[in-house]
């Protein structure tokens, strides 16, 4: 599958991917406010007839003003069910956390992941060498906790 | 400022109560606004700025009617106020209507020529509307008035750009970069600003201007995209011939190795072709090779060379050979939609078929050989099964997939490619059962509960479907279709429309097409903002391509698909009005299914609104409630869409874009041509017709309207003055004028005797030509016939045919098609079909006890 850096019409693709596979929605807006602010730190996966398999939509978190260290954050990574075993949500990661690297000097990259998604946290964990950082109370809208997870980014 | 009119000035204890109005209005202090206002128009009910600015809080307020009443009256009070002016461009641009609100603002700006809010507003406006010279203007004023405002020069030179004029975008950029002093290291914004002066020197085509600039630029860091240089540095190399070219891909291909279009850029730098039967293959070859000898992980180059090698060399078998056994051991769900490319090539797929089989056989051993995982013998058995159907094999496939099932009962993959089968050989229900099946392997996999609740609705099981995507949407949504209508999902919208279509539920089908048009909508109005924004942040490359996309936008399948299918309700409600009337549900003549279907509608919509009361309520406090109006749904079942007395505008609107959009698409025309024609619009017909026939003209579809359209401009009593003669001109170029359409029609179907499509175009002709049915009748049954070449898809749409013309022999065609196609149960007689329907949605007789052991 080709890895590539998102372009604007990659948008409705992701969108129709992430509703497919996740229970975190968004609507249009949300992806178009990341790519338009932060327009090369988010990536795809595509098929040979170019739909959209699987994606990373990512930003630079700007909490915590002026003096924290920055760094980045993923707000959705996915890989539709029947592309998996290519290794595909690594090879999104490593480019997208290059750029929050380089472009924007992140020290260290954040990403929440539902307590009971054991799959999604074994990914996370063992693929892509995150570590659990903290657990947040009631993070998601229905009530369930995450896990923060961050991964350092200073090599 | 001795022009002001007199009714404006106030005495100065109320002056200085509408400067507070204002200030209140700005921080959203509705309430003590209202109370401001109140106060000043006490002693002054004709003040019209102070009654805009009340008209302006009771909308935000919520109380719509009465405030934009207020703005309106404000403003007759007070046409030269650009308080009043702007007050109203607010409201227009709350409702989204743009060209109203730019009116106003126009309005303001003649009496206060450098505000900076209404020309920010206006330019906003004015990119929204593509009205590019008047923004260039705008942006002009702007900058003129602040010009130590970065982001001015910037929309400056944007502005250009749009308008067309590349060259006054550029030297505006000179201008600025000039001005600038002391720009911190690392500086994004700045970054992005000399990557957009490097595009627009490369699309004005000055490449070794644009290499210059970004060289330095990103020697002194002054832009950091690491992979945007790298990039757009190897494209401007080799667009200008250089040496250093080569160098610069494969630094792009080290730096992302799984990217084609690297591997693209680096190939045809050296001139060599991607296509297999191109002189210079060998050479690319060996090329890919060496690259995947050195980047052993990606799999790009490997792929990329499967494509080039021929299928005929011994190349070929040594590259597949392990490409394929690597994913089958790995058990790569997708190998063969990977590869499936290839088989474009007869000789490609029957090396891949050799060397699968080969591997089945190795990898079925009993007891395993040690090297051999046992998932390898099933994942071979799932990628054969893929094979054999992709090749039209419905039983060999069938065959494969129950060996692998009886193997491994728990492989949600096998389920669901069963079911695939079974869909594609006219067995929708039982396609449902299986992605069932492999749902309740993992329940809690949101790709398996998608897929089968599409395969629901695929079966026409819309309520069934319903239950299950509710078990992944938001559980406080009216229903899981709001929430997936609230989400945007065009996949379920299209899916459900199409389902309620089929089921013949026109007004459910048409409100959820509809729905898709507002997701478009939705996704235009979106842009709205970032005309402000993308400036701000100086994100100005992907905010252009913003702009080329959302032009683009109505091009996406799922729009072209559901005005297509929308426009063929609103057509045939034309026709036939009863449709539109049975469906209002006064002929008692609905299916239980219907009516179970059109209360929960009803409950939902009930639940809808509640939830905005309750919504209100709970911002008694927070009583902002913005300037957009609040969507109600007073038709929750697409009734009074359905019976809209002006259908066939509503779907010349639907069709419009598309006309530029989907030009390539021949139903795009042909659906045209069947709105122009009711519309007694017959020059845009003719010419719909003569689109569609540039782009097929044998299309069967085409050929009935020729027919028909023939039919009814030699019936007109007289031809319309003007295009008349343009209009006969064109109907002999479309048929000619000596030929009978008794003639044309037959010598339509020598030509396509073979082809079933054919067969009902030339049978619909027959039935307005006013043929005796059984004539109509032999016709259709030829499509039975060996020799021609009949799809389920085709011999469903004749035996919708035989129902409109009442035919008696529709049961004998139903019939007939069971027996020709052998899996199908589409042509099952409905108890049939009820007991199927039953078995299809209840819960698997085994299910496994340990769900963990999946491969």
């Amino acid at each position: 599958m080709n890895i590539r850096p998102v372009r604007v019409d990659d948008l409705p693709g992701m969108q129709a991917c992430n509703l497919q596979n996740l229970p975190e929605n968004y609507t249009m807006k949300y992806y178009l406010y990341h790519a338009m602010t932060w327009p090369s730190l988010s990536y795809v996966a595509e098929d040979p007839k170019g739909r959209i398999v699987g994606y990373i939509l990512a930003k630079m978190d700007e909490e915590g003003g002026e003096e924290a260290e920055p760094h980045g954050h993923v707000t959705s990574i996915s890989i539709l069910r029947s592309y998996r075993r290519l290794g595909l949500a690594k090879k999104l990661m490593v480019q997208s956390q290059e750029a929050m690297a380089t472009i924007y000097r992140a020290s260290y990259v954040s990403l929440h992941v539902r307590k009971s998604n054991r799959a999604a946290l074994g990914l996370y964990r063992d693929t892509l060498g995150f570590t659990v950082q903290d657990i947040e109370k009631k993070y998601y809208a229905d009530g369930e906790d995450a896990y923060a997870m961050r991964l350092s980014l200073k090599s | 400022m001795s022009d002001i009119p007199a009714a404006r000035v106030l005495p100065s204890k109320e002056s200085t109560l509408f400067k507070e109005l204002l200030s209140l209005y700005e921080t959203r202090q509705l309430k003590k606004g209202l109370k401001t206002a109140d106060q000043i128009l006490k002693k002054f009910p004709k003040h019209g700025e102070t009654t805009c600015m009340k008209g302006l809080v009771l909308t935000h307020m919520g109380r719509r009617e009465e405030g934009v009443e207020l703005v309106r009256k404000g403003v007759q009070l007070d046409l030269s106020s650009h308080i009043c002016w702007h007050v109203y461009g607010l409201i227009h641009k709350g409702e989204k209507n743009y060209r109203e609100a730019l009116k106003c603002y126009t309005q303001a700006l003649r009496y206060d020529k450098e505000n900076l809010n209404i020309l920010r507003d206006a330019a906003q406006l004015q990119t929204q509307l593509r009205i590019y010279d008047g923004l260039v203007e705008t942006r002009y004023t702007l900058l003129k008035i602040r010009p130590a405002m970065r982001q001015h020069w910037v929309a400056l030179a944007v502005a250009y750009h749009l308008n067309g004029n590349l060259t006054e975008a550029k030297k505006v950029l000179e201008h600025y970069e000039l001005t600038l002093k002391n720009v911190p290291d690392y500086d994004v914004e700045h970054s992005e600003t000399m990557l957009y002066h490097v595009r627009l020197l490369e699309d004005l085509g000055e490449f070794t201007e644009a290499l210059a600039m970004l060289d330095v630029n990103a020697k002194s860091r002054a832009i950091v995209d690491r992979t945007a240089i790298m990039e757009i540095r190897a494209r401007l190399l080799a667009k200008l011939g250089s040496d250093e070219a080569e160098h610069a891909w494969r630094v792009l291909v080290e730096h992302n190795p799984d990217c084609y279009e690297h591997y693209r850029g680096y190939l045809s730098n050296l001139g060599l072709s991607l296509d297999p039967t191109d002189p210079s293959a060998p050479q690319a070859l060996t090329i890919l090779a060496e690259f995947a000898t050195q980047l052993p992980r990606a799999t790009a180059p490997r792929r990329l060379a499967l494509t080039i090698a021929s299928g005929s060399s011994d190349d070929f078998r040594v590259l597949v050979e392990p490409y394929l056994l690597s994913g089958l051991r790995k058990g790569v769900p997708s190998l063969f939609s990977d590869v499936k490319g290839l088989y474009k090539e007869e000789a490609k797929q029957r090396v891949i078929e050799e060397v699968v089989l080969a591997a089945r056989d190795t990898f079925n051993v009993e007891p395993p050989a040690s090297n051999v995982e046992p998932t390898s013998y099933l994942w071979t058995l799932y990628f054969l099964a893929q094979h054999h159907s992709y090749l039209g094999r419905h039983a060999e496939a069938l065959a494969v997939l129950d060996t692998a099932l009886n193997h491994t009962p728990t492989l949600p993959e096998l389920h669901m490619f069963k079911g695939r089968v079974l869909k594609r050989a006219g067995d929708p229900l039982g396609g449902a059962r299986c992605l069932e099946d492999a749902r309740f392997l993992d329940g809690q996999d949101r790709f398996l509960n998608t897929k089968s609740a599409k395969y629901r609705l695929r079966g026409g099981m819309v309520e069934e479907a319903s239950a299950l995507l509710g078990l992944f949407t938001k559980k406080d949504a009216p229903s899981p279709g709001a929430d997936l209508e609230d989400m945007q999902s065009l996949f379920y919208l299209v899916e459900e429309a199409d389902a309620h279509n089929r089921n013949g539920n026109f007004g459910p089908a048409l409100k959820k097409y509809m729905a898709i048009n507002k997701v478009f909508d939705d996704f235009e109005d979106d842009q709205y903002d970032f005309h402000g924004y993308s400036l701000r942040k100086f994100t100005v490359n992907i905010y252009l391509n913003l702009l080329t996309w959302e032009d683009r936008l109505r091009s996406h399948p799922a729009y072209v698909k559901a005005a297509l299918s929308a426009t063929r309700i609103f057509v045939a409600v034309h026709d036939d009005p009863s449709i539109g009337t049975a469906a209002t549900g006064n002929g008692g003549q609905l299916t239980s299914a219907q009516k179970k279907a059109k209360q929960k509608a009803k409950k939902a919509a009930q639940k809808l609104q509640d939830d905005a009361k309750k919504l209100a309520a709970s911002h008694a406090n927070h009583d902002d409630k913005g300037l957009e109006p609040t969507p109600k749904d007073d038709d929750p079942d697409g009734t009074k869409l359905l019976t809209c007395t002006d259908p066939l505008e509503r779907a010349a609107n639907l069709l419009k874009p598309l006309t530029t959009l989907a030009e390539t698409n021949i139903e795009v025309w042909l659906a045209i041509y069947d709105v122009a024609v009711r519309r007694k619009k017959y020059l845009q017909a003719s010419k719909s017709l003569a689109r569609a026939a540039a782009l097929d003209a044998e299309h069967p579809e085409l050929h009935v309207r020729r027919v028909e359209f023939r039919q009814t401009v030699t019936s007109l009593p007289e031809l319309p003055q003007v295009v008349g003669p343009i209009l006969t001109e064109s109907l002999s170029k479309l048929l000619p004028d000596e030929v009978s359409l008794e003639a044309f029609n037959s010598q339509y179907l020598q030509r396509h005797a073979t082809s079933a499509p054919a067969i009902l175009a030339v049978a619909k002709a027959m039935v307005k030509l006013q043929a005796p049915r059984d004539q109509v009748e032999d016709t259709l049954f030829t499509a039975l016939e060996a020799q021609v070449t009949l799809d389920i898809k085709t011999a469903l749409a004749i035996l919708a045919f035989l129902g409109t013309i009442k035919s008696p022999r529709e049961g004998e065609f139903r019939t007939r098609c069971d027996e020709k196609f052998v899996l199908a149960t589409v042509f099952k007689s409905p108890a049939e079909l009820a007991e199927l329907r039953q078995l299809a949605i209840t819960a698997p007789q085994i299910v496994p006890d340990k769900v963990e052991d999946i491969p």
